[in-house]
Formats: C-alpha cells, structure tokens, sequence
C-alpha cells in the first residue's frame, strides 16, 4: 500500500463515518468526533505497506486528540467574551435605544440609512478579522434596524451573513491574507486596494440587493413595535461601551510601541465592564454569562471538533493529500474551481484553510507569473463566503442565533444569500483571472 | 431507566474527558520541562547566559545558554543561532555540532544553540508533530525537543489582532509576535520574543560581532531554498561562498540571495541594519515542513522523505530537488555546517582583520559518512563541569 492509498483509505473513512453518524441522527459535533476517532483507528490500523512510518503509541494519540481541542484557543474565547458583551449590552437596553434613534432618525432617508448599517458591520470585522465578531458585536442591532424597515426574516439573516463575511476580508486586517502571506514570508504590503475593493463592493451589493426595497417605514408602529427603553438612557451613555471598545483595539493600533498588548478578549470583558458602569439598570451578570455560555455551546463546540478533525487529518496524511489535490490541477480547472473549492473548505477548516491552500497556491500563481498579492486578495474574500457553510457555519450559525432566526437554514437563509454570494466569487474569480491587469490599474 | 443511562453515559464521557486531560497534561509537561544535554568542547572559554547582556530576558524561559569559543588571540567575531523556528531541528543540531567540538585558535566564535527556547517547550497546534525527535550516536539514542515556529503561548500570551513590527510599524500576522525571525532588533519593553531579540543585539554590541549566522530550514515549495540571504555588507562573502560550495562541494547547488528591504523583522535585514555586523541567514529543504506532505511523523521529519512532496515536485511545484532518498537530517546538518565553516573562511580572505581560525568541525562529507551523532557526546559520561541543559 502506497502513502496516498494510505490516506484516501483515512479520508473515506471519515466521510462514510460521518454521514452514518449523521443518518444516526447524532449532532454534527459528534459525528465529526467520531468520524475523527473513525480515521485514527484506520490509520492505526492499516499495514505501513511501501512507505517506512514512525510507531504511533496510544499516548500521543491521545495527546494529538487533547492539542485538536486548543487549535482555536483563542478564537472561542473572543466568541465567549464579544457575546458576554453584547449580551449584556442588550439586557441593559442599549441596543433598543440605538435602534430607535436609527429609525426615528433615518426613517425617510432608506439610502443613507443602509449605507450607515453597512459602514456600521464592517467596522468591527474590519478591525479584528473576525466575522462572528462583527455578528456579535452589531449584528443584532443592526437586525433590528432591518426588521424596523421591513426586511424579511431571511433576508436579515441573509444580509447580516454577507456584511460579517465582508467586514472580516475588509482591511486593514484581514486574517487569511495575513497568514498565507506569513506563511509563504510576503511582507502584508499592497493588500489594501484589492481587499477594500473586493470586500466593500460585495458588501453594498448584498446591502441593497437583500435591503434596497422594503415597505416604507410607519414611524408610529414600527416605534411601538420596538422594545421599550429603560429610563435613564442618553446618547452618551449608549455609546460609552463603543468608545471603550473601539478606544482599547485603536491604541494597540496608533501607539503599538507603548500600549500593552491586551488582546481581544479582555478588550471584550473591559468593554463589558463598562455596560455595567452605564447602564441605567442592575443587570443579573451570572444570569448574562450563562445565557452566553448556553448560546455558543454549538459554535464552540464545532471549532473544537473541527480543531481535533485537522489535527488527524494533518498526522494521516489526509490534509496533504487533499491540499496536494488542488495545487495540482490544471491553472484553468483552478480558476473555474477555486471559488467553489475555498468556500467549502473554509466551510470544514476555518482559518487553517489560509496555510493550508493560501501558501501552495500563493507559490504556485508566483511561479505562473501571476501576481500574488491580488490573487491572494481574491481568495481571501472568497474564502470568509464559506462561513455559512457546514460543518462548522461559524459565522452563518451565529448569525442565526443572534437574529433568533425561526426559518430553515439551507431553504431560507442560506438560498437568500445565495444571489449576492455568487456575485462575490464571481467578482474574486475575474479579478484573479485578471490579476496582472488589476495590479497594473492599481499601481501594484 | 433511560435516565439513569443518560446520567451513566454524562459520567462515563467525563472520565474520558478526564483521562485526556490527564494523560495529555503529562505529556505537554514532559515535553515543555525535558532538558536537552550539551557536552561543551574542551575548549571552550565560557558559558555565560543571555540575560548576562541584558535583564531584559532575565528569569524567562528564553535566558538561553551563550557558548563563548574565545582564542585570545586578535580576530574577528562570528555569532552563530540555531533554533529560531524549533520546528526546524538541523538548526539546532547544526549549531550543537560546534558547541561540542569546537576549538578557535583565532578570533572568537559565540555559539546559541536554541535562541527562542519557549518555542521549543511545545508543538504547533494543528500541525500533529511528535514531541521529541532522535539521533542515533555510537554511545546511545540522543533526544532533543521539537518545536513550533512561535512561542509558546504560556510563556507569551494573549497575541494582539496584528503584530506592528518595531520600530519599521510593519502589519504582520498576529502570530508573528511570538516568531523570533519576525522581531529583529527586538523591543526592550515588548513580549517575550521582541525581548530576546533585544537582548541579543546587546549581546552583539557587547562581544564587538562581526558577522551573524541565523540557521533555518524551510519547505519545498518556498522561493528561499538552499540559499544564504545576506544583507548588503555580507554580499561579497555570500557570493563566493555560495560559488565555492556549489562547485565544489555540495550536490544541490547553494544559491545567494539579497535580503528585501522592505520585510521587516527577519535577522538578515535588521541585524545588518542595527549593528556593525554583516547578517547571514541560511536555508536547507525541510520536507516535513511542506503543506502537501502526507503522513506527519519523525520518520518524515529526520528522513525528509515524502511521496506527495515528490509528487508536487513532479508538477514543477518544488523550489529544490527531491527524489527517493529525501533530504535526510545528516544532509541538511552537514550543509548548515559547511556553509557556516565556508562563510568564516571567505570572510578571512575579505576581511583579514576579521580573520578566525578554527579547527574540531567536521566536514560535509565527514557527516555524511559518519552521521551526525559521531559528534554529539555522551553527557554520562562527561565531566559534569562541560555539561549544560539547553
């Protein structure tokens, strides 16, 4: 047996695995779990055959499972902290009082209203690189907004997930960008235009396709409709906790020699801290940390499935072989491919897809003579369009629980976004096409 | 009834759950608190540690050994660094082969086997390397820690959203802070890798160095392959030792590259630009490093080979050759050596004043014939005065 029989053996069984664990009717957790359990034990199992392979003790399985779990360590705690936040935030009655000076505002001005809710998502996306983020942070906000404009359920979901999606591949940070160019050593210079372009074009195509028409607002209903407000509530107050916010990630930004690192989830329980400082109303804060904890159970509980899923596809062999896969297609099955091909793997991997894609590809285009810095900028907005996609649906998921979305996820949501997320890859796939040219018009 | 199988299957997982942490946490602990020998050459002057140049690291994980070979005798000053990307062990084993062998009969040659050893205390998440790696040697198995590319976060956490390099104000990876190769020249007031950074420069500011040598290996499918890159004051002795050992010596040619300008924090640039030395940093193909490499295991790590990487390379998707026979750790090792060893004596023809002599490190052959643990010596059996713990 040869090593890539040896690892198309492993990366069936994980498929077949899967899909009889989920005829089983198991969570898409723990069909994954297992199918990961499934692809070890066939590992283990088959003969070395040609290729010489070190012995595989039962410990450091168990020690290769136990470091699976960690791999997005850090993403879960900014998931956990940004919810508490937000969470608290609109337990205290901040989020109404925004929401009824947005539609009181802006009520007969639909334009520049929807033009400020996009500005207004991919802000937070846009700083920290993270699209759940951004759904948690002014996701169920800026719903709201929608809901007072008429917006259909799934065209709120809908919407909400393409401006996450957006915000995060919008510069200055954009995380698959930065690590596929750390990976293959390019400096992060260049990436503004093309990322800006791609990300900010997409997203106000999705916000008046999905947003554009609605019923004119009824100022009087719609008010009435609206949560009330607790006493006590003024402009500044409300947007204290921003300023807070937004004040704590900008200094590691203009004074990053002198301001401490103090990273994103802490930024979120200070940021926290303050709502409480604020807020008009004693908030039950245990109550709000179970209520966060019990929401992001699922999402959690995927990154760290999918954590362990990469770990054992990486040691079987599975990650190179399917990664080797797609660096070796022809360049033009590569071009009428990759924007189905990144999505979907973004949809299984997350952030791990950026080295493991995004530095082959980046060598692979650099060889061709393609220009590298565009064609990763393309993918790096194509990539984030995975997000709804399982298992893992990260930030589609989140955006279902944050709107309290009651309508069927694939047949609803996900098939109302679908117009403006072809219109995304379809963009990306002809800016990579024409990558030279683009760089050419840009001044690259 | 159903209940109560509930309530046994809810136990049941959590003693699993248990057991893994368990099991797991010793394994993380054995990995992170395991002591790597170093049998010192007899000839050495002194050991000193790098907080000795500046407290800036002192009491850290990376308060690493610095091994001074001092001839006493007028010459130049050569530092050399293994062990900036732990991930990448001919580094580490290239710079050992002269802390244990080595005598200076002229000039001074400083040797850091591991310079970011946090690095080195844990693997990289999601990659699934082994914890250790082993070298064969006439008097046993010799066992050294593997390592991740970064810091470990224990030592060095939380990272912020990106990384702004100091002081170019440079936008990198958040993960990057913790990446010794991205820090250069460090920050005395930064995390625990800008701080060694820092303390290093000090370190070569202190002992008057001439010319650095950062030791790295990297992936097949990376431009910067079997190449030194040098900043600009190394430019004349890169060259030519990049001629003399291709024509010469080597089987895959060695390549000469100029460090960009306009990357900052790598040691070939900033070294060069914020001190009096001439910065060299070397490559060697590493397959295990390849994202397209199959079966991840130490096997694939010391033997460098790897069908799928061949298969790549079959495609014109490689950067440097790769055939049945890999590139196996006594290869890589006895590059690293050889470039290190040609690059002082070029320096000698350029640079009279900066002339060191030397003589205990094997030849590129000499590797190759005898392997690598020929020159690793047993800490059992050495006077415990000549033994440290990397």
């Amino acid at each position: 047996m040869t090593m890539l029989q040896h690892s198309l053996l492993v990366l069936v069984s994980i498929a077949v695995v899967f899909a009889i664990a989920k005829k089983q009717k198991l969570s898409t957790e723990i069909s994954m779990l297992i199918a990961t359990i499934a692809a070890i034990l066939v590992h283990v199992i088959l003969p070395q055959g040609e290729d010489p392979r070190s012995q595989l003790p039962f410990l450091e399985i168990i020690r290769h499972l136990a470091e699976g779990t960690v791999t997005y360590f850090d993403v879960c705690l900014v998931f956990l902290t940004a919810t508490f936040f937000m969470t608290l935030y609109k337990e205290s009655g901040g989020v109404a009082y925004i929401v009824r000076q947005i539609v009181k505002t802006f009520f007969r001005r639909r334009i520049i209203c929807l033009l400020l809710l996009t500005f207004v998502m991919l802000v937070p996306g846009a700083i920290t690189g993270s699209g759940a983020t951004t759904v948690l942070t002014v996701g169920g906000l800026v719903g709201a907004v929608l809901t007072a404009m008429g917006i259909t359920e799934d065209r709120r979901v809908a919407l909400i997930f393409i401006l996450a999606a957006m915000s995060a591949a919008c510069p200055p940070i954009n995380l698959w960008a930065m690590m596929a160019a750390a990976g293959a050593n390019m400096p992060f210079v260049g990436f503004t235009i093309p990322l800006a372009f791609l990300s900010i074009t997409g997203a106000l195509f999705a916000t008046f396709y999905l947003a554009g028409r609605g019923e004119s607002v009824n100022l009087e209903e719609t008010l009435s409709n609206l949560p009330k407000v607790s006493e006590g509530w003024s402009g500044v107050r409300v947007v204290l906790p921003f300023i807070v916010l937004i004040g704590l990630v900008m200094a590691g930004r203009i004074w990053p020699a002198n301001f401490p690192v103090v990273g994103l989830p802490l930024i979120f329980m200070i940021s926290a801290g303050s709502v409480l400082l604020v807020s008009p109303k004693r908030i039950n804060v245990f109550n709000v940390a179970i209520t966060t904890v019990t929401n992001l159970k699922g999402l959690v509980g995927i990154m760290i499935v999918v954590g362990i899923l990469n770990q054992i596809m990486t040691l079987t062999g599975a990650r190179g072989l399917i990664s080797l896969a797609v660096v070796t297609l022809p360049i033009g099955v590569l071009f009428g491919t990759l924007w189905l091909i990144l999505p979907v793997a973004e949809g299984v991997l997350q952030y791990a897809v950026a080295p493991l894609f995004g530095v082959p590809l980046i060598m692979l285009f650099n060889m061709l003579g393609y220009d590298p810095v565009i064609a990763l900028s393309t993918w790096a907005v194509m990539l984030p369009v995975g997000d709804c996609l399982p298992p893992t649906a990260v930030v589609g998921r989140a955006a279902v629980m944050e709107l309290d979305y009651k309508g069927n996820y694939y047949r609803g949501f996900v098939k109302t976004a679908l117009v403006p997320m072809f219109f995304i890859l379809a963009l990306c796939t002809i800016t990579m096409i024409f990558c030279n040219e683009f760089s050419a018009i840009i001044g690259g | 009834m159903k209940n109560m199988n509930i309530k046994f299957i809810k136990v049941l997982i959590l003693f699993i759950v248990f057991c893994v942490i368990g099991i797991s946490g010793f394994l993380f602990r054995e990995h992170r608190t395991f002591k790597e020998p170093v049998v010192v050459s007899e000839h050495i002057t002194t050991v000193k540690k790098l907080s000795d140049y500046s407290d800036v690291v002192k009491g850290t994980v990376n308060d690493c050994n610095v091994y001074i070979f001092d001839s006493g005798v007028e010459g130049g000053t050569m530092l050399m660094f293994g062990g900036a990307h732990p991930e990448e062990p001919a580094t580490n084993l290239s710079a050992q082969v002269f802390t244990e062998n080595l005598n200076v009969t002229q000039g001074k040659i400083i040797v850091i086997n591991r310079i970011n050893i946090s690095a080195s205390t844990n693997t990289r998440m999601g990659e699934a390397y082994p914890r250790f790696f082993h070298v064969d040697t006439p008097w046993g198995v010799k066992t050294w820690r593997y390592g991740d590319r970064a810091a470990n976060p224990l030592d060095s956490w939380p990272d912020p959203e990106v990384y702004i390099h100091y002081p170019s104000g440079q936008n990198l990876a958040y993960v990057d802070i913790r990446n010794i190769n991205r820090n250069w020249p460090g920050k005395a007031d930064g995390l625990l890798t800008e701080r060694t950074a820092y303390a290093v420069m000090r370190l070569i500011e202190a002992e008057g160095v001439d010319m650095t040598l950062d030791y790295h290996e990297a992936e097949l499918e990376y431009p910067v392959e079997n190449t030194i890159v040098t900043h600009e004051k190394g430019n004349e002795v890169a060259a030519m030792t990049s001629m003399l050992l291709t024509s010469q010596v080597f089987d895959v040619p060695i390549g000469m590259e100029f460090s960009p300008k306009a990357l900052h924090g790598l040691s070939h640039r900033e070294i060069g630009d914020y001190s009096d030395a001439a910065s060299y940093l070397v490559e060697v193909a590493e397959p295990m490093l390849d994202r397209i490499r199959g079966i991840t295991d130490e096997e694939l790590l010391m033997s460098g080979k790897d069908r799928f990487v061949m298969k790549a390379g079959e495609h014109g998707l490689l950067y440097a050759p790769i055939d049945e026979n890999g590139w196996p750790i006594n290869q890589r090792v006895a590059r690293h050596v050889e470039t290190a060893k040609t690059i002082m004596q070029v320096n000698n023809m350029v640079r009279p004043e900066q002339t060191i002599l030397f003589d205990g490190i094997p030849s590129y052959h000499e590797i190759l014939e005898n392997g690598i643990g020929a020159y690793y010596n047993d800490p059992s059996m050495a006077n415990p005065n000549y033994v440290y713990y990397d």
